[in-house]
């Protein structure tokens, strides 16, 4: 079962390849990253049908844990890579002119995310998450006009980073380890305290950056209004997610202390409620969703901040629905990037896609029984289950929150569906491959409905399995040296 | 030493130095509205962080860690940050040469490298993709999608029209 | 006003982390796992520079991470700037000493890199350090004569060919029944040149690719600011 590293080398091994092998044959250089990434999604499928759901840690370079860098594939991880893999096929640029180096740069971005997902070492994940940065930044600068954003995103993420690794040092300081199992084991004696919460803040604002949580996140209209809208579905719908997984890890097994949840849930109702107001008052179609992601990402963060296994329940569900939805919505925004006034009566020459909006968009406000309902129904429960007044105040927050987004969505789809239009020009039709791989999106939510027990269920289980940081400790044996040092401390 | 009843260490000293060099980074990206001091900024940030994690692993009684012939029994410091100080640096330097190329490409496509013009110009810029009209977007042609090609001429911060 | 709330922001920080700087014990690090590394690098890895053991045998990965930005960083460079080919006419070329020195420095500073990479197992030293002087030997040329520019199929075939070796030899271990990047070879005697294993050739790879990279966004970057004067 050691494979699972290819998924993070075998795609650097094609980036690093790709430019060569395309100068001696241009086909060859098309259908490396492809056949690479289809080469990942088979790798995760059979060490998820060898491993039966059961958690196992791989020592890179043969080290035992706290000396060496260890991965820890447990079902969530083994999700997540999947994911990675699909939906970077998924989105392959397949059209328009071939360019090997932005086909390096998107396996990097793979190889990245899927350490992200596997790695059990806080430097490793820094590493990682830099790589995902300097590959999202390149991937960005690709749009026509998307430098100046581009740059921006670069130093609001730099700084981040900067935050991170003194969060990181802070760390280490109290505690000398990396490795994610070592320091669960060391955090209620040295972390629970106020340096471990001015580490954990420093780390999330770090992350948060590409989680998109609030202070931190004003890259994120500019950033999707100007890329090419492929990458900002990847963003939206990927990196994201796996920035916030860390934090989720992170906080299950290190930092698990009340005043570290209640900073998320205030970031996260914060970043709900600031994203669906921008949102109610975007004028155009990419700036809405970007906004929109923000709200959704907030909820998420609003959803981990719930101790506990429900909390990863609900965040997981509501984390999943919105990388479904968001990157089809960004496909479909293609062709209708302009102004939402403009979209009047755009259904008319094309049904399909506005078909497929409508369904997308439903299911983001939470109409039942598509699969937006459910996850936000597990996000309510959760809160309502809690108490304190924070959380039933981001309960109303959230329940506010919904009725906006389903105002200025519904004012979309009445847009859209609006007969008698005026004068203004059509909106351009959209490209075969965009709504076909939209169509893709808009199957798997229906198929969702269809298999929404044995669904939900198999989600239960992971959130159990990520929830439980004692079992993660059982999986990952430490070095005997290293654990006698740890109790003498 | 004391300076106003306060005893300078050599620790005191390493930790003003690391935090005030992340300040003054800090300082500089919200302050500068130059982008490549910005840039900079941004870099002398990232060098604070480096101290301090270096700073994590030092100890007062040992050597480098470097085994020489027989004396391997002195204590040595901790290696692993030194490590990850070459990595934090090495990625500090890529992200540092990909902003000097974008603020490049940006001076070719504004003609500036002011933040607030920068700025300014984008946010016309979007709306004007969008179609939208926006205050304070002189220069941004309303109604259709203003996509030049990619080589168009740079664009200088004085003319008022593309 | 948003300048001050910044400041505010910035002093906050700076005063927080003062707070809590001054609570560290300075000087006593836990060293919980760099004890450990430090007792079994020597059996394990078999590198006299134990920073090396830690950057190419427990930290491996990272390392291989580290590579991939470099090369993500050029190829963005690469992507943006690139496809703008010069048109106007490069600065000419400067005067005889500068010519001279350059060719004169270019062996010398390629012997010192690779002594520099070959050594970094056994003296402070490596794969990073010796590729910046490896990609300033290739460099310095170019400053003196800006009308000959690097040849970028040449650094393309390095850099490719050099990250694809370092992720090769983890492969290779991997196949052979151990752990992806497990040290491989005899580990000969410590503080020999020929010891630790595959870690001299794991830092050959690495500094080829750094010298190769910078380099590369070295030229790229040299190459638009020509085209654009």
């Amino acid at each position: 079962m050691n494979q699972i590293v290819l998924i993070v080398v075998l795609p650097l091994l094609a980036a690093f390849l790709v430019p060569i092998v395309a100068r001696m044959s241009a086909s060859l250089g098309a259908a490396l990253g492809p056949l690479v990434m289809g080469v990942c999604l088979w790798i995760t499928g059979t060490v998820a049908i060898e491993s039966a759901g059961n958690a196992f840690a791989i020592n890179i370079g043969g080290f035992m844990p706290p000396l060496g860098i260890t991965f820890f594939v447990d079902r969530l991880a083994l999700l997540f890579a999947f994911l990675t893999a699909l939906l970077v096929l998924v989105l392959w640029p397949f059209q328009g002119e071939h360019r090997p180096r932005e086909h390096a740069l998107t396996l990097i971005l793979a190889a990245a995310s899927g350490g992200l997902a596997l790695s059990g070492d806080l430097f490793n994940i820094y590493v990682f998450y830099e790589l995902v940065s300097v590959a999202s930044f390149g991937l960005v600068a690709t749009g026509r006009r998307s430098s100046a954003p581009a740059i921006r995103y670069l130093i609001l993420s730099g700084f981040g980073s900067v935050l991170a690794l003194v969060g990181i040092a802070l760390v280490y300081t109290q505690t000398g380890t990396l490795n994610l199992a070592h320091l669960s084991q060391l955090a209620p004696t040295h972390l629970i305290n106020p340096i471990g919460l001015a580490a954990f803040a420093l780390i999330l604002l770090g992350v948060g950056v590409k989680a998109e949580l609030f202070p931190v996140n004003t890259w994120v209209p500019e950033v999707y209004a100007t890329a090419p809208n492929r990458v900002s579905a990847l963003l939206a719908g990927l990196v994201s997610k796996l920035a916030a997984l860390v934090i989720l890890r992170l906080l299950v097994l290190v930092f698990a202390q009340e005043q570290a949840l209640l900073v998320m849930l205030l970031l996260g109702l914060l970043g709900v409620i600031t994203g669906e107001l921008a949102a109610w008052r975007a004028q155009d179609m990419n700036r809405m969703l970007a906004y929109s992601s923000i709200g959704q990402l907030g909820m998420v963060f609003v959803a981990f901040s719930i101790p506990g296994e429900t909390g990863v329940f609900a965040g997981l569900a509501i984390a999943l629905h919105h990388l479904v939805v968001k990157p089809a919505l960004f496909l479909l925004a293609a062709r209708w990037g302009g102004a939402l006034s403009g979209l009047a009566g755009a259904a008319g020459g094309n049904l399909p896609a506005a078909l497929l909006f409508t369904l997308f968009a439903l299911s983001l406000v939470g109409v039942p029984p598509l699969p937006g309902f459910w996850a936000k129904l597990l996000l309510v429960m959760g809160l309502a289950e809690q108490v304190g007044p924070l959380y039933h105040f981001a309960l109303a927050g959230i329940l506010i929150a919904t009725v906006v987004e389903a105002n200025y969505l519904f004012r979309i789809v009445s847009t859209l569906f609006h007969r008698d239009s005026p004068a203004s020009p059509a909106p351009q039709k959209h490209s075969g491959g965009d709504i076909a791989t939209a169509g893709l999106f808009g199957a798997s939510l229906i198929a969702a409905v269809l298999l929404l027990i044995p669904l939900s269920q198999s989600l239960k289980t992971i959130a159990q399995q990520t929830a439980d940081a004692a079992a993660y400790r059982a999986v990952v044996t430490l070095a005997p040296t290293t654990s006698t040092l740890g109790d003498t401390q | 030493m004391t300076l106003f009843g306060l005893e300078i260490t050599l620790d005191l000293i390493l930790y003003t130095g690391a935090f005030g060099l992340i300040v003054i980074g800090a300082a500089g990206i919200v302050l500068a509205h130059h982008l490549f001091r910005v840039i900079l900024a941004l870099a002398i940030a990232e060098a604070g962080a480096n101290l301090l994690l270096v700073l994590s692993g030092y100890r007062w009684d040992a050597i480098a860690p470097i085994l020489s012939g027989s004396e391997s029994a002195a204590p040595m410091v901790d290696p692993v940050p030194q490590a990850m100080v070459l990595t934090a640096i090495v990625i500090g330097v890529g992200v540092q040469a990909l902003a000097v190329g974008l603020a490049m490409q940006v001076k070719k496509t504004y003609g500036t490298l002011d933040m607030s013009a920068i700025r300014q110009r984008l946010e016309a810029d979007i709306a004007g993709t969008a179609g939208i009209a926006t205050t304070g977007s002189q220069d941004a042609p309303l109604g259709e999608r203003p996509l030049p090609p990619a080589d168009a001429v740079p664009v200088t911060p004085g003319s008022s029209a593309r | 006003m948003r300048n001050l709330a910044s400041l505010l922001f910035a002093g906050g920080l700076g005063f927080l982390l003062m707070v809590f700087g001054l609570q560290f014990d300075f000087g006593n690090a836990p060293m919980l796992v760099g004890q450990a590394i430090q007792s079994a690098a020597p059996e394990q890895v078999g590198a006299a520079n134990i920073v090396t053991a830690v950057v190419l045998g427990y930290r491996g990965i990272d390392t291989l991470g580290e590579l991939a930005i470099l090369f993500a960083a050029s190829t963005a460079v690469g992507l943006i700037l690139g496809h703008r080919h010069t048109s106007t006419k490069p600065d000419p070329d400067s005067g005889l000493i500068l010519r001279a020195g350059g060719e004169l420095l270019m062996p010398l500073l390629l012997v010192v890199g690779l002594y520099i990479i070959l050594h970094g197992h056994l003296t402070p030293g490596g794969g990073f350090q010796g590729g910046v002087i490896l990609a300033a030997a290739f460099f310095i040329p170019v400053l003196a004569r800006p009308s000959t520019p690097l040849k970028h199929t040449g650094m393309m075939l390095i850099e490719g060919f050099s990250g694809a070796a370092f992720i090769l030899i983890g492969l290779a271990a991997l196949y052979s029944g151990g752990e992806f990047l497990q040290p491989l070879l005899d580990k000969g005697t410590l503080g020999n040149l020929v010891s630790a294993g595959t870690l001299p050739l794991l830092y050959l790879a690495v500094g080829l690719k750094v010298g190769a990279e910078l380099a590369g966004l070295l030229a790229h970057l040299a190459a638009a600011e020509v085209s654009e004067s």
